[in-house]
């Protein structure tokens, strides 16, 4: 539809617009919005009192505070401004494989739709590709929910590939960020937890509220396509494992892929960042608004 | 015969080596054959990364490329073994006579070769087709025609294929092949098809096919060309022919000089005898050709060819201080002049040249051709002549029959100074006079030398006609009288002479050869002998062989008797099964590497 992914129909777009982002902390936008603002504004949020002092406005003294004290106060109210949200998509050849599995479609498909509950709303998005091969968007945000089409013919331009340091990678893109926002990072994690956490953490110390986003197939689950003797060729490093896969090879080596999984989880709960794995075994539209919570959406 | 009669291993033993196949097998097994498959990472499956197969008592995997591998192993097993089929039928071993003779045509209408090879094709049907059977050919030298073939119908069809050639057969060499074919006691028989009889007793398994009924012949024997005279621009042929036929015939030579009749003679031949014709004067031309009639049935002989060209001109160094003295013998007719001072002179310009003539010099070492020294310096320390000049010489003696002397009237001869020689080591004197020797000659090393106490070159001409005719005998007895060529042989091998690269048969066929290699001229004709410049040298070649020429004479060819092998009775002949089972390996092997190597390209998992 419109260039977009086949599982954005028009219902699941409707649902979309009945969500929104909902950060742990607030964060300074860049104009008008839905979100509160660590700025001092007109809303109805109360935020602080001050002394009054010449020129401010009489409708916000506090009167009643005058009446236990005999001094006059006004009341500060929070601004409500727009989210900056920064998605980042890893694109990367391990996104790539197993073919069959789609999770770079899924990834896409994945960013698109947090895409559009950020446009729906109001905020900014910026999306940004690590990795891969053709034309990235442009490193700006872009505001409206029209914009949604444009995202998505953008990446549907590109494919995975080539080798991917994700921290670095991040640090990169962390430079050229000059505002906080609502991080979303897309990827399949399959490297060592400690990279994994280097890179989430770094947007976890650049006052960024992070939600990581794993992809995994789900023939890469269960080691499909590896059976009797086999040279495993990892699809960025190029690293040959030689092994012989049989129904405990198999058990163990989906154990393995679930362990890593799970230390990211631990580690982002223990960081405060959201944290939701899809597997595209399961229904894309189905699994996206069941697990609003877990990406940090709200209704 | 059953199957386990017919079959046999030339080296059972090998057999054990099937004891060895379990551990090749635990050895495949072992080896690592995975198929590649990307993923998307392997760092799940480092932990998983030995492989079970990699295990001594690993899963094994019974694929097919498995079943097939150990096929190509027990095929190996088996070759290594040298199974053999036990094929009973007698191998039989056909001599056909090609030679030059078999052209002859029988009173039939047909050659004696057509006779020889219905005749086998005869017997061949007669024969158990089920043996072996090997061909051989008898000129120019006995061969073996292929290889060994498969029965009476591969037998006949390379029958087909054979030719007679223009060459003679080689008795001596055709009867060690036939004692060497008595000798084998494999073969069942041998069919020998030929003009040439077999000496009696004849072997027990000789089947001797004969096709030599006596035909009365008249042939060509020599065909020689020679100048008329040293120096002599005409040339003068010299044809034999022979009668080979119960009664007296007149035989007569037409002679045809580039196809243009240049002479004909006759001569009554008695029967058995041999006449001979004479030519002179012939006009000069490129190829002759002697056509001998009344025609007969074997038209070979009946034809002989010269080359013009093979009566080479001579080519004489004459090295003196004065070289002008030569300019008399280079007006001869058929020499080739080269002068050169003493000082100029060197021992290479003898390589160009039949003789050389020293007057008034000497050489340092030598010469290596035919050498006429005239007036020596008294210092020559090669031939260390000793002379003693006079004011006037006058010679005294001379032999009546000398090549050097025939035809010369000393008496007449008018001389003034020169020098005569003392006694010398190996040169004689021819000519001598009060003083000593006059005219010297000797042979040294194969070479010819004459020394001449006088110089006969001023005198040369008409003027002084017995000096004249002294110089022509010096210059022919130097030239070696070799003048001339009685051409070349059928079926005898030419070194191909420098400069030549390629050779145009009789029949227009161009051959590359190099020089320096063997060349075997087979059939009867003119040659051309081309290089990278110049126009082709011709090359006469002739039958000129009248024991082949006689039909009616042929001496038989002895089989040496001790030589004789028992006839293997119910001879069989193992049939070799290795050379399949190796074919069969490397199909499997193609085959697999077709199949299965092809399918190890990457995958993505």
């Amino acid at each position: 539809m419109l260039g977009l992914p086949e599982e954005f129909t028009s219902e699941f777009i409707a649902r979309l617009e009945q969500l929104r982002i909902k950060t742990r902390r607030e964060y300074a936008g860049v104009g008008k919005g839905s979100h509160l603002s660590p700025r001092r504004g007109s809303s109805l949020e109360f935020s602080d009192f001050r002394h009054y002092s010449e020129g401010d406005d009489f409708r916000y003294i506090d009167w009643g505070l005058y009446g236990r004290t005999d001094k006059l106060y006004i009341k500060l109210f929070k601004e409500e401004e727009d989210l900056l949200t920064y998605i980042f998509i890893d694109a990367s050849a391990s996104m790539g494989f197993p073919e069959r599995d789609r999770k770079f479609s899924s990834a896409i498909a994945m960013a698109l739709a947090l895409a559009y509950v950020a446009l729906a709303a109001g905020d900014r998005v910026m999306i940004r590709v690590l990795g891969g091969r053709g034309a990235p968007p442009p490193p700006a945000f872009v505001y409206g929910r029209h914009r949604i089409v444009e995202l998505g013919r953008t990446l549907g331009g590109i494919h995975p590939g080539g080798e991917l340091d994700l921290a670095a990678a991040l640090a990169r893109e962390l430079i050229s960020i000059r505002r906080a926002g609502k991080v979303f990072l897309i990827s399949d994690f399959l490297m060592m937890p400690n990279a994994a956490e280097r890179a989430l953490g770094l947007f976890n110390a650049a006052n960024m509220d992070v939600t990581a986003v794993q992809v995994l197939g789900a023939g890469e689950l269960d080691g499909q396509g590896l059976s009797g003797d086999v040279e495993a060729v990892d699809a960025e490093s190029g690293e040959r494992v030689r092994l012989s896969m049989g129904p405990r090879e198999r058990a163990r080596y989906r154990e393995s892929l679930l362990r890593l999984a799970r230390e990211i989880r631990v580690f982002c709960f223990r960081n405060g960042l959201h944290y939701a794995l899809y597997t595209t075994d399961k229904n894309f539209q189905d699994f996206f608004l069941r697990a609003a919570s877990e990406f940090g959406l709200a209704h | 015969m059953g199957l386990f009669n017919s079959f046999g291993l030339l080296n059972p033993g090998a057999l054990w080596f099937l004891a060895a196949v379990p551990a090749l097998i635990a050895a495949y097994l072992a080896r690592e054959r995975p198929r590649q498959a990307t993923v998307s990472s392997v760092l799940a499956l480092r932990a998983l990364h030995v492989m079970r197969g990699q295990r001594f008592g690993g899963r094994p995997r019974f694929t097919w490329t498995f079943f097939l591998e150990l096929a190509a192993l027990g095929l190996a097993v088996l070759a290594m073994a040298g199974p053999y089929l036990l094929r009973r039928g007698a191998p039989i071993a056909i001599v056909l006579d090609n030679s030059a003779a078999m052209q002859a045509a029988t009173p039939a209408g047909k050659s004696r070769f057509e006779t020889a090879v219905a005749a086998l094709d005869a017997a061949l049907d007669r024969a158990d087709s089920a043996g072996a059977v090997t061909v051989y050919l008898t000129a120019p030298q006995p061969r073996q025609m292929g290889g060994t073939l498969d029965g009476a119908g591969a037998a006949r069809e390379a029958i087909a294929h054979a030719r007679t050639v223009d060459a003679p057969d080689d008795p001596a060499a055709l009867a060690t092949l036939l004692g060497q074919l008595n000798s084998d006691p494999h073969l069942g028989r041998i069919l020998f098809a030929s003009y040439r009889p077999i000496a009696a007793p004849v072997p027990a398994r000789f089947t001797p096919i004969g096709v030599g009924d006596p035909i009365g012949n008249y042939a060509i024997g020599r065909f020689i060309l020679s100048r008329e005279t040293f120096g002599a621009a005409a040339l003068h042929a010299t044809i034999t022919v022979a009668n080979f036929s119960p009664a007296p015939a007149t035989l007569k030579v037409t002679l045809e000089g580039d196809g243009k009749p240049v002479g004909a003679a006759e001569a009554e031949t008695a029967a058995g005898a041999v006449a001979t014709l004479d030519f002179p004067r012939l006009p000069p031309a490129a190829v002759y050709r002697a056509v001998l009639t009344p025609g007969d049935g074997f038209m070979l002989d009946n034809t002989a060819y010269a080359t013009g060209s093979s009566v080479k001109s001579v080519a004489i160094l004459f090295v003196s201080p004065t070289p002008a003295d030569g300019a008399s013998l280079g007006a001869i007719p058929g020499i080739t002049l080269v002068t050169r001072t003493p000082d100029q002179y060197t021992p290479r310009d003898l390589a160009a040249c039949d003789l050389a003539i020293f007057e008034y010099a000497a050489p340092k070492e030598l010469p290596g051709v035919n050498a006429l020294l005239v007036m020596p310096p008294p210092d020559d320390p090669v031939f260390r002549l000793r002379a003693t000049a006079a004011a006037r010489v006058a010679i005294a003696n001379w032999p009546a029959i000398d090549p050097l002397t025939d035809g010369v009237n000393f008496r007449l001869l008018n001389m003034r100074s020169g020098e005569y020689f003392g006694g010398h080591p190996w040169m004689d004197a021819v000519v001598s006079g009060a003083g000593g020797g006059l005219l010297l000659s000797g042979v040294r090393g194969g070479r010819r030398y004459v020394a001449a106490g006088f110089n006969p070159f001023p005198y040369l001409g008409r003027g002084n006609l017995p000096m004249s005719i002294l110089t022509l005998n010096l210059m022919g007895y130097l030239a070696g009288f070799g003048a001339h060529t009685g051409g070349y042989r059928t079926g005898e091998a030419w070194l191909v002479p420098a400069g030549v690269n390629a050779i145009i048969r009789p029949s227009g066929e161009r051959v590359p050869v190099s020089a320096g290699a063997l060349f075997t001229a087979a059939t009867q004709g003119v040659y051309q002998l081309a290089g990278a410049a110049g126009a082709p040298t011709l090359r006469a070649v002739n039958l000129t062989d009248l024991g082949v020429s006689d039909l009616q004479n042929v001496p038989p060819i002895a089989i040496a008797p001790g030589a004789q092998a028992t006839p293997a009775a119910g001879a069989t002949m193992r049939q070799p099964l290795a050379p399949w089972l190796l074919a069969a390996i490397l199909g499997l092997i193609v085959f697999e590497s077709l199949f299965v190597y092809r399918r190890r390209r990457p995958v993505a998992a």
